[in-house]
Formats: structure tokens, sequence, C-alpha cells
């Protein structure tokens, strides 16, 4: 194990940094979007907005960091494009015909029916969870909350910057 | 060896099993029939585990009640033939075989009748281990040419009552000499080739060790020892041996590697889940990891939002901040040219700070320093850029209230 808690050091570590470059990137980002958009809002609109945004930045450059090689960050990045889809959507329909509602159904790679258990709630929390076995789910679960600990660091650390 | 050497442990057994981890020589207090490859499912156990009750007593040589007659000179460096008391009542344990690095084991002898381990083989390192279903304790000398043949028979997954009877009749003695040379793996042809030919056909070598087999897990990595052992193809799947007091069914022995592997997750979610050291039991252990992974992803949502009130000012750092990295790629503490306009352009180097900043909080409380050059770098220039333009600050208020728009 000790070889395995190195190894994930090393690796968290450089997820860090990717990470963190990555979501000052999209930040970045959002703050040009913002320059462009919307100036009808109130603040706690905004304020609200931004949030989702923040939040769905994050997660998204967290997944990308990780790449395609764990089941939760694909399941996470499918998500987000769906929703992002969605979105776009929306807005681009909802002013051409309120009656019409574009339904993008999410589609479940595998929907597996089970017996109630206990790791039930664990499979909604963790993206993907639901189509995993119990052994796969737990080694999902490990790295996903390694990656949403480094997360929050860099996060943490940004906003302290910030709110003194 | 006699029994004499060392006891590990206790045995359950009447005592007079020598466990081959006996074999001082050997220098291995463990069963030398322990393999290191067995790693991962079984956790061999010392050599004085042997208890009769299952779990890991790994030590299942040493259990054998069988008196070993080490007869072989040449093995001395493995271990040794151990001597198991041969007692009706005992479930012989699994000869091991040189393959470990053992002596010839005696065979199992018991009332038992044989066992049958599965030997858990990587990649084609033969097991070799004889099942010896010894009868009688008379038979000790040829025992161990028993177990030579068992070797085979640990390949594969055999019935039991295959084995049994295979053994009973390779009673026939290998020749000791051969096992002088500490090759044990070789097994004597005839028994060998039978055996082999049925592992092979198994798809999935489980041997159930009869009832009590102590033979625990066997893991045989000797394949470097046992160059010879003409022991069945390589083959990918993992062989696993049931334990003593397990069941031997082939499902309950998938369903117990199923579920190691489950407890290993466990123990290695265990310890990134801070505080869940004492805690035993998965159904806890699962509501504390659900309740971790919430309250993290909690977090990420609530500094969102905290980002989002502060986001205005972080808008300016960020540009800075990214063309700082694009000027400066990896691991450059360079001096920041002050690219947005709203800053004051100051060149600083990673260490230092402006002397008139007020008070700026170490930026990386969660980092290590040492670890994270850039990331410092980054959050450094946040710093001195976000004091530097104290008048963007001083725009914020205290907290940085939000701007309306930027």
């Amino acid at each position: 194990m000790t070889t395995k808690h190195v190894i994930a050091t090393a690796h968290t570590r450089s997820i860090k940094n990717r990470f963190a470059r990555r979501f000052l990137r999209s930040l970045l980002k959002m703050k040009r979007s913002n320059r462009l958009g919307t100036g009808f809002q109130s603040n706690e609109d905004i304020r609200k907005r931004n949030t989702q945004r923040i939040k769905t930045a994050a997660d998204r450059s967290m997944a990308r960091v990780v790449g395609p090689r764990k089941i939760w960050s694909r399941a996470l990045l499918f998500k987000l494009r769906n929703r992002a889809r969605i979105q776009v959507g929306l807005r681009n329909r909802c002013l051409v015909s309120k009656k019409k509602k574009v339904q993008r159904k999410e589609k479940k790679v595998q929907v597996i029916s089970r017996e109630p258990n206990r790791a039930d709630n664990l499979r909604k929390l963790v993206p993907g969870g639901d189509s995993m076995d119990i052994c796969s789910l737990l080694e999902e679960t490990a790295h996903y909350i390694k990656c949403l600990a480094t997360q929050v660091k860099v996060m943490q650390s940004i906003a302290d910057l910030y709110s003194t | 060896m006699d029994g004499s050497g060392d006891n590990n442990g206790d045995l359950g057994y009447q005592n007079r099993a020598e466990s081959v981890m006996n074999c001082p020589s050997s220098g291995m207090n463990t069963n030398p029939f322990y393999a290191s490859a067995w790693d991962p499912v079984v956790s061999l156990s010392q050599p004085g585990n042997f208890v009769g009750s299952s779990t890991g007593s790994q030590s299942e040589f040493s259990n054998s009640p069988f008196p070993i007659v080490m007869e072989n000179p040449g093995i001395s460096n493995t271990c040794h033939l151990v001597r198991y008391p041969s007692d009706s009542g005992f479930i012989e344990l699994v000869p091991k075989f040189p393959g470990f690095g053992s002596g010839n084991f005696s065979e199992i002898v018991g009332s038992l009748g044989l066992t049958e381990c599965s030997q858990i083989v990587n990649a084609g390192c033969p097991p070799n281990y004889k099942e010896a279903n010894n009868e009688s304790t008379s038979h000790g000398a040829q025992r161990q040419e028993d177990h030579q043949l068992s070797e085979e028979t640990t390949i594969g997954a055999l019935p039991n009552g295959k084995r049994r009877r295979r053994a009973a009749e390779s009673n026939s003695p290998f020749d000791p000499n051969k096992n002088a040379e500490g090759e044990f793996q070789k097994y004597p042809s005839g028994e060998s080739s039978d055996s082999a030919k049925e592992l092979d056909e198994k798809k999935q070598k489980i041997e159930q060790n009869r009832g009590a087999n102590s033979c625990g897990k066997q893991v045989v990595k000797q394949t470097k020892d046992n160059p010879q052992s003409r022991e069945a193809p390589k083959e990918n799947y993992i062989h696993v041996r049931a334990r003593r007091g397990q069941a031997t069914n082939s499902h309950s022995l998938a369903e117990r590697v199923r579920r190691e592997k489950i407890s290993e997750r466990m123990r290695m979610l265990q310890e990134l889940v801070p505080g869940c050291n004492k805690i035993t039991g998965k159904a806890v252990m699962l509501d504390e990891i659900i309740n971790y992974v919430q309250s993290l992803q909690q977090q990420v949502e609530f500094l969102s939002m905290k980002l989002a009130t502060v986001n205005p000012e972080l808008y300016n750092d960020v540009e800075r901040i990214q063309s700082k990295d694009i000027l400066h790629s990896r691991g450059g503490n360079e001096a920041i040219r002050g690219l947005s306009p709203g800053t004051n352009s100051h060149q600083y180097s990673h260490g230092t700070f402006q002397p008139g900043i007020p008070v700026i909080p170490n930026p990386n409380p969660h980092f290590s320093p040492a670890h994270h050059a850039i990331l410092d770098n980054e959050l450094q220039s946040f710093f001195q850029m976000g004091f530097d333009s104290s008048s963007a600050i001083d725009s914020l208020g205290p907290n940085g209230h939000l701007k309306p728009e930027l």
C-alpha cells in the first residue's frame, strides 16, 4: 500500500497543478463571456449564475484533467455536455416557440437493476455510479474522493487570496 | 527437520506437526510454501499460524502432522522436509513443494484424506505440492514422493476425490533423489502428466481443499525455482486455494476472492477518509464514505459560491496569471509583467512580497510549498497583483463586494 500511496500522492500533485491551470483558464473565459453578457439581471441572479458556472467549470476541468481513464470522469463529462446542449437548445428555441420543448434524454449506458443496496446512495453521489459493480464502485469512489479533495484545496486557496 | 523445530504458533493439531517452516536452514521462518505471489489474495501468515481454523493460516503446511522425512540434503536451502506427524485426524496439508523452495513435503495424511489445495498459480508457476493423502504415517518416506506429484495436481482444480485417488496411487515413490536436487517441481512423469492434463482442462483451476485444508494459499511464484516443472502451461487465471476450514466450492472460492477484493478496496478508502481508522465493518464504513463525499461536494459548491462573489477581482488576476503562465510555462518563478491594465506592473520574484502590502496570508496553506512551485507562483502572483492594484481592491471593499459589472 505504501507504494500505492506514494504513487497516488505524486499523481495527485500533478492533478492539482493541472486542475489549477485549467480552472483558472476557465475562469478567465467566464470573465470574458460575462463582459459580453447580460446586464439586465440583478446582482443576485448574476451571482447565482456565476456560482453555477464556476461549479461546472471546476467539475469540467477536473474531469478533463483526469481524462477518460476513469468511469466517473467520463460520466461527468457526458453529463455536463448534455446539460450544456440542453441549455443551448432551450435558449435557441425558447424564443422561437415555447410549446416545443426540447428534451434530450440522457442515455444511460447500462441500466442495471439491483436490489436496494446500501451502496445505492454512493452510486448517486459518484457520477456514473449506476452502472458499476460494487468492486469498481469502490475503486472509483477512492479516486473520486482524491480528486474532489484536490479540487477543494485549489478552490479554497484561490478563495483565500481574495477573501482577505 | 523434525518436528522438534519451532512449532509455529499453536498448531491446532496435535502439536506434532512440524511445519515446513521449521526448516531453519531455509532461513525463512514462514512457510516456504508460501509464495509471495499470493500477496493480494492471501496474506501469508506466519508459520505459526496454523490453527485449525480457517483464515489465513497459511501455514498450513506447518500444520501437517505428518512426519516428514527429509532426505535430501540438497534441499537444504529451501524448506526442508517438514516432518509432519501423521495423524489420522489431521488434515493433510498440501505438501508444498520445492516450488516454494521448501523441501519435500510429506504428504498429508489424515483421516481427512487428501486435501486438495488449490494453488494459486501465476502464469505457470507450477505449484508443486503434492497432495498427499497418506493414509498411514508409515508411508512417511514415500510421502515425500507423493508430494511431488501433487504438483501437478495443484495446478489444476481437481476434484478432491480424484486427487485423492491419484495421490494414493502415486504413492509410488518418486525418487527421493530428485528431491535432493531440489527440483520438486518436477513431477514424476506419471503423475504429473495426468494432473497436468486435468489441470489444463479446467478453465479456472480452483482446487478445493478438503475442508480444513490448511494449504491456504500457496502462491507459486517459484517458477524461477522450478524451472523444470513442466507444469501446466502458463495460465492467466488465478488459482485460488481454499483455506482451512472454509468451504471448497468453486463458487464459494470465487466469492471469497471477490470479497477480498472488496475488503481491500474498503481498506484503501479507509485511508482516504479521515477519521475512519477505528471503524470496522463495511456498513458503517460505507456510511462514512457517503457522508464524506457529500461533504466534499458541498464544499465545492460553497467555494464556488464564494468565488462567484469575489469574481470580478478574480478575473483581473486570472488574466495576469494566465499570461504569466504562458510566459513562464513551468517551474519558473519569474517576474510578472503587469499585464492587466488595472494592476500595477511589478516585477517580483517568486518569493518576495511587496513590503507595503497588507497582510497577505500564506496563499498556499493547503499546498506543500515544496511541491507546487507553479501553483505557488500563480497564487503568489495573485497576491501581488491583487494587492498591487490596491485601487482595485479598495473598490471592492473589505470582502470584495461584487461590483455589478467589471
